[in-house]
């Protein structure tokens, strides 16, 4: 499993890979002293560094499988259990990216062309026939939802103890309402139902105001003290709110500061910034 | 005064040897407005736990799953668990548009549909003993209450649609056959309380 190498390579330009593909031969080529001063040390980082990007090259998805007789592999990159396949769009996968970025984890994305999607057999291996899929080791799931809750079982993001669990669970259930709803709008009725929509957003917003009002004054998260799985999902709908109505947050004022808070945590902000993210549309299939 | 979004958690809490308390909401006191006000998400159901009130039904699920031991039997059931519960979830969303938006309308094509809606939980009780246990492991979980009265339900709404799905068939009539169970489908309360509220089905 390519793991964090072929997540590392997805970030790479192609002409870095090339770059890298010349990087492995040349050192690999001055470790054998052709003609080149190295003193020793030299000649065995260069073998070390060579290894690693022809192992790295290896692993590139783009590649294919590795070819037999490849050298023995440095595991200097600890491969990440987490694969997420989906769509080239943010839709139902950003906020489990942001909770996972924003937690240091790293994850391999399999991104699923439309033309492949309707060829059919991954959608027929899809337990209800949709996406995202998500593996942790050898653990898969679909459900956007249960995908989150697994991460914040597993990485310590449900509240502190029962009552909060509860409480984020029913935070992240309103949250879930609005994407059904704003999806409807987006995928279904956009033309015709916009208005209403944006006529209606502000009663549906309310609700997260007013969880943040009765928590600390809206200074730490939706839910208690420490950030859950509920945060990023609202988030994540926030910030896609804010570009499909923009102004939409303006007569909320304490949700226009945790988003702003929120967008500032160091690995979140490394991420918001990242092409990855900027360069994925919102809304699979729909311009906006 | 109806099953709708409670029902799951009515049987759960009957079949687990609990009690509680019912505030039954009228069409005229909801409409006069101060209760719906006071929702989170305006929205009912409302749920309390001592000092703690909850809205939404899936979210009183999870909690009652949590504080019973109703979540699977560890990390990796729990994830199972919720993956259920949240497929249940979409055709509880995908039923509630027919009956309370589009029933004229829809229902042929909801018929239609309906096999390959309900054939990801044929699936899922064949990969686990054979359909004999649970929707996920061997102990019984919130999600199959949630599941248990969706098929009950739909077997009111569309008569017959579980005679292809021999094993769903077979896995609502044993865990409706569990004595507690039994005896609260039996009721009163229960028989009484119409399946979909504003709509006679």
């Amino acid at each position: 499993m390519p793991g964090a190498a072929g997540a590392t390579l997805n970030l790479l330009s192609p002409t870095c890979r090339t770059q890298l593909g010349d990087w492995a031969h040349s050192w690999g080529g001055a470790g054998r002293d052709e003609g080149v001063e190295q003193n020793s040390k030299y000649k065995t980082f260069g073998r070390l560094l060579a290894s690693c990007c022809a192992w790295l090259l290896r692993r590139d998805p783009d590649r294919g499988p590795p070819s037999s007789g490849s050298s023995s592999c440095l595991s200097v990159f600890p491969v990440p259990p987490y694969t997420i396949v989906y769509f080239p769009a943010r839709g139902r996968c950003e906020a489990l990216r942001m909770l996972l970025a924003d937690q240091g984890q790293s994850w391999k994305e399999e991104v699923v062309t439309k033309e492949a999607w309707q060829q059919g057999s991954l959608k027929a291996s899809c337990l209800y026939g949709q996406l995202p899929k998500f593996q942790d080791g050898d653990l898969t799931l679909y459900q956007s939802n249960a995908i989150l809750r697994h991460l914040g079982r597993s990485l310590g993001l449900y509240g502190k103890d029962q009552r909060e669990a509860a409480l984020v669970d029913m935070v992240n259930d309103g949250v879930e309402d609005h994407r059904k709803r704003c999806g409807h709008l987006i995928h279904h009725n956009y033309e015709e139902g916009k208005a209403q929509y944006v006529q209606e957003l502000p009663g549906h917003l309310k609700p997260f105001e007013t969880l943040l009002a009765q928590n600390q004054g809206g200074q730490a998260f939706i839910v208690g003290d420490q950030i859950s799985f509920a945060d990023y999902n609202l988030l994540d709908l926030l910030l896609a709110h804010q570009v499909l109505v923009p102004g939409c947050l303006d007569t909320f004022r304490l949700l226009s500061a945790y988003v702003a808070r929120l967008s500032a945590r160091p690995k979140l902000k490394a991420f918001l910034a990242s092409p990855e993210h900027v360069n994925r549309p919102i809304f699979g299939g729909r311009k906006i | 005064p109806s099953s709708g979004r409670c029902e799951a958690l009515r049987m759960l809490l009957a079949d687990q040897g609990q009690s509680w308390k019912e505030e039954v909401v009228t069409k005229e006191a909801w409409q006069q407005g101060s209760l719906k006000a006071s929702c989170l998400y305006g929205q009912l159901p409302k749920f309390q736990d001592g000092d703690l009130t909850l809205y939404q039904s899936n979210a009183i699920l999870r909690h009652l799953g949590r504080s019973l031991g109703l979540y699977g039997k560890d990390q990796r059931e729990a994830a199972l668990v919720d993956m259920v519960n949240d497929g249940v979830e979409d055709h509880r969303k995908r039923c509630g548009h027919l009956i309370h938006h589009n029933y004229e309308e829809g229902k042929a094509q909801y018929v239609q549909e309906l096999p390959g809606h309900l054939k990801p939980f044929e699936t899922l009780l064949a990969q686990n003993q054979g359909g004999q246990a649970f929707i996920v492991g061997d102990q019984i979980s919130f999600a199959d209450y949630n599941l248990l009265d969706l098929l009950l339900a739909h077997q009111v709404l569309v008569p017959g649609c579980l005679d292809t799905f021999r094993l769903l068939s077979a896995y609502v009539a044993r865990l409706s056959a569990r004595p507690k169970l039994k005896a609260f489908l039996a009721s009163p309360e229960h028989v009484n309380r119409p399946i979909f509220g504003g709509r006679k089905i």
